[in-house]
């Protein structure tokens, strides 16, 4: 399973969705049900599912799922 | 009250916000500029408004809805929101609305209890419904606004529907108290309860949109609150288009920049927001307000929470503006209680009862408190907007008339020159950005997890959602707490209620405080957090 089609399984679970289909330009703006709330849902259940851990910093520059992305894959190579 | 909105005793939402517009010469004037996440701008006129409505009325005529059957919309901000409902009460259909954000526990309760006819949601979000459809033997419509039919299974594409509707309809008289407008808000105990308004709640919201909020006939109004609110429905819809008054709707989420550009550009004169946006802007930097050019606005407004003195002075210093606290609540209908424009503003306090409205300081006992004395904060009963029954309970709808006295279920001190003060809920209901959540909903959730043999729920202070939902757990004992079965807890919480529910703190303890008779008490728990003495024990099991 690739970081993405991981990924997509998450939102799918957080938002209770599974006809989601993720892709890197979109935001929060592009999913029903991504409120600031559910964000700390997604966070969490990416940092539990990956074994990873961001930072502050991290979480501030995120703007889109493409962001997203990019910051695991760098966590997990 | 502005009578002048009712034409030979027609007392219809769905035609005053509409029909009656275009009668009075505003048929090309915009009334909603829908401003979409992406920033796309679409406008809507009065005649629109009316196209549209109409159009929903007929489709729901021609499903066999009659006067006082029930119909919901499940839908993020987003035209079609407006559309049906205001054809639904065109068509004397009772309107419920709600969040885009319930989960299917929240979903079920709501469309069981109703027994709700018909539902309009999106694709996205009809997964929640179909997974429940089976318990719900009245719901025979379900209409999608952006799929498409499913044969059999009772789903109606809005697009087909729509292609082969007149958009014609005229609609019937309509009397005051015919019922309107259905919001579920939630107690200490039990399910949600079904707050049910009548048609001649329009005089009440149309007051209030000039005396409050100061509407004027051109102005600009944007109302940033979710129509699943009663402020979304009584001030988003009903007050400003009633007075033939242009709204602005934005179909995107909290985003300050996009907040303050979107005032900006759209020139709003008058701004209806919330204590929770307005304490996260606060926190942004200080230059996004400082480039912004806000001279087209006039007045905000605040509603859901109490207003901090602290959001006040930032208003101030960084808007240049105050920022007027209103108070009401789903079962009032409008703004009861304000710091209204023209009136001194006390940071802090509700403000003074509006117009015609009689507010009081009431004992437990029926006796008038004096000034300074804390007690139940009452409203002498009779306005137009006041609830007309909780829908299937009448009894709890009566225990609300107490001495002549509607009980608020706040409890607050007025002061010596008659501004109320907010002191908190005589119950356990948690106000969660402006979101009121059942400590027991949420804790009915928890024990349907598995894991979970018992729970407490309470509300605790928080800097930014005024209250925070902290959920005590004991688990049963073969597990044992780690940080996968936390995310479990919250994801099904936010996916059976909602994302507002969720548990912002899992407190995983061995035992739930319990009395004699088995009721959590809340109380303890509380006082537990917040490290305080819990007071008299003498009643709790141990």
């Amino acid at each position: 399973m690739t970081t993405k089609e991981t990924l997509n399984d998450i939102f799918m679970m957080v938002f209770d969705d599974d006809t989601i289909q993720i892709t890197p330009e979109m935001t929060a703006n592009d999913i029903d049900g991504w409120d600031s709330l559910s964000h700390i849902n997604l966070i969490t259940s990416v940092e539990a599912t990956f074994a990873i851990r961001f930072t502050q910093k991290e979480l501030l520059s995120l703007k889109s799922i493409g962001d997203l992305l990019k910051i695991i894959e760098n966590k997990i190579l | 009250m502005d009578l002048s909105i009712i034409e030979k005793d027609q007392y219809n939402i769905g035609h005053i916000c509409t029909r009656l517009q275009c009668k009075r010469g505003l048929a090309d004037k915009r009334a909603m500029r829908f401003v979409d996440a992406h920033g796309n701008r679409t406008d809507y006129s009065f005649a629109d408004l009316e196209r549209e409505s109409s159009c929903f009325a007929n489709i729901l005529s021609g499903f066999g809805f009659v006067p006082q059957d029930i119909f919901f919309t499940f839908l993020p901000r987003m035209p079609e929101q407006f559309f049906a409902f205001l054809g639904a009460l065109k068509a004397q259909v009772i309107c419920g609305t709600m969040f885009s954000n319930f989960g299917e526990d929240a979903l079920l309760d709501r469309l069981l209890d109703s027994g709700a006819k018909g539902i309009i949601t999106k694709k996205s979000l009809l997964r929640k419904i179909t997974r429940i459809k089976h318990q719900l033997p009245a719901l025979q419509y379900v209409i999608v606004v952006d799929g498409d039919d499913l044969d059999g299974e009772g789903v109606y594409s809005l697009k087909t529907l729509v292609a082969k509707t007149s958009a014609e309809f005229d609609a019937p008289l309509t009397p005051s108290g015919a019922p309107s407008v259905l919001h579920y808000t939630s107690g200490s105990t039990g399910k949600p309860k079904g707050v049910l308004h009548q048609h001649g709640s329009i005089l009440s919201q149309s007051m209030t949109s000039t005396a409050v909020l100061g509407l004027k006939p051109n102005d600009i109004f944007w109302c940033t609150a979710d129509q699943g609110w009663v402020t979304g429905t009584s001030y988003g819809i009903i007050g400003p288009w009633c007075l033939g008054v242009s709204q602005v709707q934005y179909g995107g989420g909290y985003d300050a920049r996009a907040w303050m550009r979107l005032l900006e550009e759209e020139q709003v004169n008058v701004w209806y927001s919330a204590p929770t946006a307005l304490r996260m802007l606060m926190r942004e930097d200080h230059e996004i307000f400082e480039n912004a050019d806000l001279s087209g606005l006039r007045h905000i407004f605040s509603v859901g929470e109490p207003l901090n003195p602290e959001v006040i002075h930032w208003g101030r210093s960084l808007l240049q503006h105050d920022i007027h606290d209103t108070w009401f609540q789903t079962e009032t209908g409008a703004i009861m209680i304000s710091n209204r424009p023209g009136v001194e503003i006390r940071p802090g306090s509700m403000g003074i009862p509006v117009p015609g409205m009689e507010a009081a300081i009431v004992g437990d006992g029926g006796e008038l408190l004096p000034d300074g004395e804390l007690g139940n904060l009452c409203l002498k009963p009779g306005w137009p907007s006041m609830f007309i029954t909780y829908l299937n309970n009448d009894e709890i709808y009566r225990q609300k008339f107490r001495n002549g006295w509607y009980q608020t279920g706040d409890t607050a001190k007025r002061d010596r020159d008659g501004y109320f003060w907010f002191m908190g809920r005589s119950d356990d209901v948690i106000n969660t950005a402006g979101h009121l959540i059942s400590p027991f909903e949420v804790e009915s959730a928890l024990l349907e997890i598995e894991e979970v043999a018992e729970s407490g729920v309470i509300g605790a202070p928080d800097e930014l959602l005024f209250e925070k939902v902290i959920a005590f757990v004991n688990l049963h004992k073969r597990f044992t707490p780690n940080t996968d079965l936390e995310l479990k807890i919250r994801l099904r919480v936010s996916n059976k209620l909602s994302s507002t529910a969720t548990p912002q703190e899992i407190i995983f303890c061995n035992s739930i405080p319990k009395n004699k008779s088995g009721k959590i008490m809340r109380r303890v728990l509380k006082a537990r957090y917040m490290g305080e003495d819990p007071g008299d024990t003498s009643t709790m099991e141990i």
